[in-house]
């Protein structure tokens, strides 16, 4: 078995995967545990690049190598020499020398695994998701019993920033934190905190890199946030075919509770793995066991009318990990107007992912060497299914800099190469929001249906420009809920950047060419 | 077998009145949508003081708007019912909030709103269209003809040609229920205001009508999971037929009422199917599934065996 704790331990084998290469991971670790050899192992959670695991990480005090996909040969080869003391170094994808007691990932300057930087992300990949043994051991404090010993302060510093929530699952995203909690606080009620890390955009890897790698700090800082608002419970919302993140958080959650003194239940609850039940109402309804997931009018928000009509605050994993940020007095990096990190999951063609952190004033194209590209991209889609299209990425990673360029803020960057068509990819999104949308608002479920057959005319050799704007429009506007809101922005937005598209379609050309076969 | 007296066990099991908690209906736990306080707001220049507990449709209302505030789905005769805020149509700009439903948004203090502007108007006539383009407008031979409020905010905001069209491919509609000799469902009519959901669930506590699906399969249903109205548990109240806007729920007896004689053509027959008419000569106002409900929880100690599984 695995080893409980693995920071400082000399030599060490580290490997890390995410749930997708899970099952992998573990053979590979069971490989070195049977070697011969004396060195500590730990079955870590994915750094972030899911194309590159299982990912070995081998390390001699402040000397470590990282071996992508290795054979079991190749493993067997790595615990002999570590076995002597030596770092191995034939084959690793990089060797980085660093602080033998670091608390974060080393990484090296050049190669996917030197993008970004690694701020929320320090832990991942790097110390056992579980153990609250390291945790504990590398602070003073957890940020339950800061918050229990002063509740006011850590209400103080959250309220005092100008944070924005993270993600569309946020009930606050991309807009004040701040607010959020001031109004959570102030309504009559039990307050109830909701960490919705139900995200089944198969893009969008944050939270669920966060629930798998980092478990423990995510609920300490919604521990931390019920405490500060007078709450009396928490929710984990996560998506239901998530299991390894359903099962660390749960494992994450009973840990803590054993270690600190405070007797706010945390309650894991599985939500389906449909993307309108990420949307903040939705969640809160899945959380109440209605049968069916329809979203909730607002305003009021859930900050007033929550869980059971209680205020209740619905941040993401996202958004948990900036405050965990706050609460440790670092001063947030990035641009003024939207401090902090965003988690940015690349996507290549094969939709290979890879998430990196940025400050939020770096621009997106400093993301895109995560992940490797055979023949470069021409286009990108920003924000997530709803994204925005665009040729360039020299954007902001902050939510202004973002929707300024009119893309999404849900923490994607899919990256288009020569055999997408962008009039085809615009349609397969209406088509999706046609599908997957609750029902509840005209504009959103009518519309969408109109925005798939005004797309279909196109084809038929007729671009209604005027009144694919217009229906557009509308439903960015007057949609009940965010997942309206957002449903025609691919449409929109491959209109402004790839308007010729759309003229060659109705002239019965497709430019990639991939419309005119069959 | 229970031992039970059968006074213990009675409301356990008495689906005549269902409990508040068993119904499910299949809609979002919605805060409520009125202001606190009074307020006072100006609409198009017009200042308005509204009472706590008024919406911003109240206040709309209350003037000579520049612009049709359309509000179809909005109901104000009970105020168990809504708002739904479904059909958007009755959007109106605010130079807080941008463009906002007015049925369904608290009146804030100072807001200033305006009915007319060009967002307001656009989305307003966008989402009417909408609704038309999925709905079977053949007024000639509805029995809603003359008294139905799609219609009427159709003819307000100077509908001629809805942008979307209209549904009227006969093979695409889905079958009339007319399995009820009470009441009778014409789903390709329904625009999903869910006042119908509302008038069963909230103000009859009857448990009966839902909403159910989702995207373009949303319609109503029923809670016992039935596929017509005489299998499920409707008691025939008829309060669900009496808030419907449009001819989706009508009274069998004015099914053809306000109908234009079009030869062979009526609203029974404007759909391609009928489902249910093997009830066609039923005779009581019960449904069977609900009479059947009433004979199980019929007092039970005459005959102890006869349920056998308790
Ligand atoms: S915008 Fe779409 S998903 Fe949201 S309430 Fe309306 S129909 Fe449902
Ligand atoms: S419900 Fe009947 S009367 Fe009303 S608009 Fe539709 S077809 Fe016309
Ligand atoms: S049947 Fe009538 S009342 Fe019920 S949702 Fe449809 S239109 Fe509204
Ligand atoms: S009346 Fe406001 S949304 Fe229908």
């Amino acid at each position: 078995m695995a080893d409980e704790k693995i920071i400082c331990e000399t030599p060490a084998v580290r490997v890390s995967a995410g749930s997708e290469n899970h099952r992998r991971g573990l053979e590979l670790l069971h490989e070195v545990d049977e070697s011969e050899a004396t060195v500590t192992t730990a079955a870590v959670g994915s750094v972030g690049y899911v194309g590159l695991e299982p990912l070995v990480i081998a390390s001699v005090e402040g000397k470590t190598a990282f071996f992508s996909r290795p054979s079991i040969e190749q493993v067997e080869t790595i615990a002999t020499t570590l076995d002597d003391e030596t770092v191995p170094t034939d084959e690793a994808m990089a060797v980085v020398e660093h602080d033998p007691a670091t608390a974060s990932l080393p990484t090296p300057e050049t190669g996917p695994l030197g993008v970004g930087f690694r701020h929320v992300l320090g832990s991942c990949g790097w110390l056992a998701p579980t153990s609250i043994e390291e945790y504990t051991e590398l602070r003073d404090d957890l940020f339950t019993e800061r918050a229990e010993d002063d509740p006011e302060n850590v209400r103080g510093d959250v309220m005092g920033t100008n944070l924005r929530g993270r993600g569309r699952g946020d009930a606050s995203g991309d807009v004040s934190v701040a607010e959020e909690w001031t109004t959570v606080y102030e309504t009559p009620g039990d307050p109830i905190v909701v960490v919705n890390g139900n995200e089944s955009d198969d893009h969008a890897d944050g939270d669920r890199l966060l629930l798998e790698s980092a478990p423990i700090a995510v609920v300490d800082v919604a521990l931390a946030s019920a405490i500060a608002l007078d709450a009396t419970d928490v929710v984990i919302y996560t998506n239901e075919t998530e299991t390894l993140a359903c099962e660390r958080t749960q494992e994450a959650a009973a840990a803590l509770d054993d270690v600190s003194d405070t007797d706010i239940p945390v309650r894991v609850v599985t939500g389906p793995d449909e993307y309108k039940a990420g949307e903040p109402t939705m969640a809160l309804e899945a959380i109440e066991g209605n049968h069916r997931i329809e979203a909730r009018r607002q305003p009021p928000g859930p900050s007033e009318h929550g869980v059971d009509g209680r205020p209740t605050l619905v941040h993401t994993p996202r958004t948990f990990a900036q405050i965990g940020m706050i609460l440790e007095e670092t001063s947030l990096r990035g641009a003024t107007s939207d401090p902090g990190t965003r988690l940015i999951t690349v996507a290549d063609d094969d939709s290979t992912l890879a998430t990196v952190e940025l400050p939020t004033d770096a621009t997106l194209d400093s993301a895109v060497s995560a992940v490797e590209l055979e023949n470069g991209w021409n286009g990108a889609c920003v924000g997530g299914v709803f994204g925005g299209l665009t040729r360039t990425l020299d954007v902001p990673a902050s939510a202004p800099g973002l929707s300024g360029a009119r893309l999404g803020t849900n923490g994607v960057v899919e990256l288009l190469g020569d055999s997408t068509c962008m009039v085809a990819l615009a349609g397969e999104r209406a088509k999706f929001a046609k599908e997957m949308n609750c029902g509840r608002c005209v504009p959103c479920r009518e519309g969408s249906k109109q925005l798939v057959d005004l797309l279909r005319t196109v084809y038929d050799g007729e671009y209604k420009r005027g009144m694919l704007r217009e229906l557009a429009r509308v439903m960015r506007t007057t949609s009940l809920c965010g997942f309206g809101r957002d449903a025609s922005r691919p449409v929109t937005t491959a209109m402004d950047e790839f308007e010729t598209e759309f003229t060659a379609h109705a002239k019965g050309n497709c430019p990639t060419g991939i419309c005119n076969q069959s | 077998m229970s031992t039970d007296p059968i006074w213990e066990r009675s409301h356990d099991d008495e689906p005549d009145v269902p409990l508040a908690e068993d119904i499910a209906p299949g809609t979002a736990n919605d805060p409520d949508a009125s202001s606190r306080e009074r307020v006072t707001i100006t609409v198009d220049g017009e200042q308005v003081e509204t009472e706590a507990g008024a919406t911003l449709l109240d206040a709309c209302q209350a003037v000579e708007t520049s612009g049709d505030v359309l509000a179809l789905c909005s109901y104000d005769e009970n105020s168990k019912i809504g708002p739904r805020s479904e059909c958007r149509t009755c959007m109106v700009e605010t130079e807080q909030h941008s463009v906002i439903p007015s049925c369904s948004f608290p009146p804030r203090d100072g807001m200033t709103v305006y009915t007319d502007t060009e967002m307001a108007t656009e989305a307003r006539d966008v989402n009417l269209d909408l609704l038309l383009s999925n709905h079977n407008l053949l007024c000639t031979t509805c029995g809603k003809n003359g008294r139905c409020e799609l219609q009427d905010v159709s003819i307000e905001n100077d509908v001629v040609e809805p942008r979307y069209g209209v549904m009227h491919d006969r093979s695409e509609l889905e079958p009339i229920d007319d399995s009820s000799p009470f009441i009778q469902i014409d789903r390709n009519k329904c625009i999903l205001c869910n006042r119908c959901v509302e008038a069963c669930n909230d103000v009859q506590v009857e448990g009966v009508l839902r909403m159910e699906g989702s995207g373009e399969n949303t319609r109503i249903g029923f809670q016992n999971g039935m596929e017509t109205m005489m299998e499920s548990t409707c008691v025939s109240c008829g309060h669900c037929a009496t808030v419907c806007p449009t001819g989706a729920l009508l009274e069998q007896g004015l099914v053809d009422a306000t109908t234009l004689p079009v030869p062979g053509f009526t609203h029974k027959t404007s759909a391609e199917g009928i489902i249910g008419e093997e009830y066609d000569h039923q005779s009581t106002q019960r449904t069977p599934m609900k009479s059947e409900l009433e004979t199980q929880n019929e007092p039970k100690a005459s005959e102890p065996s006869a349920t056998g599984e308790d």
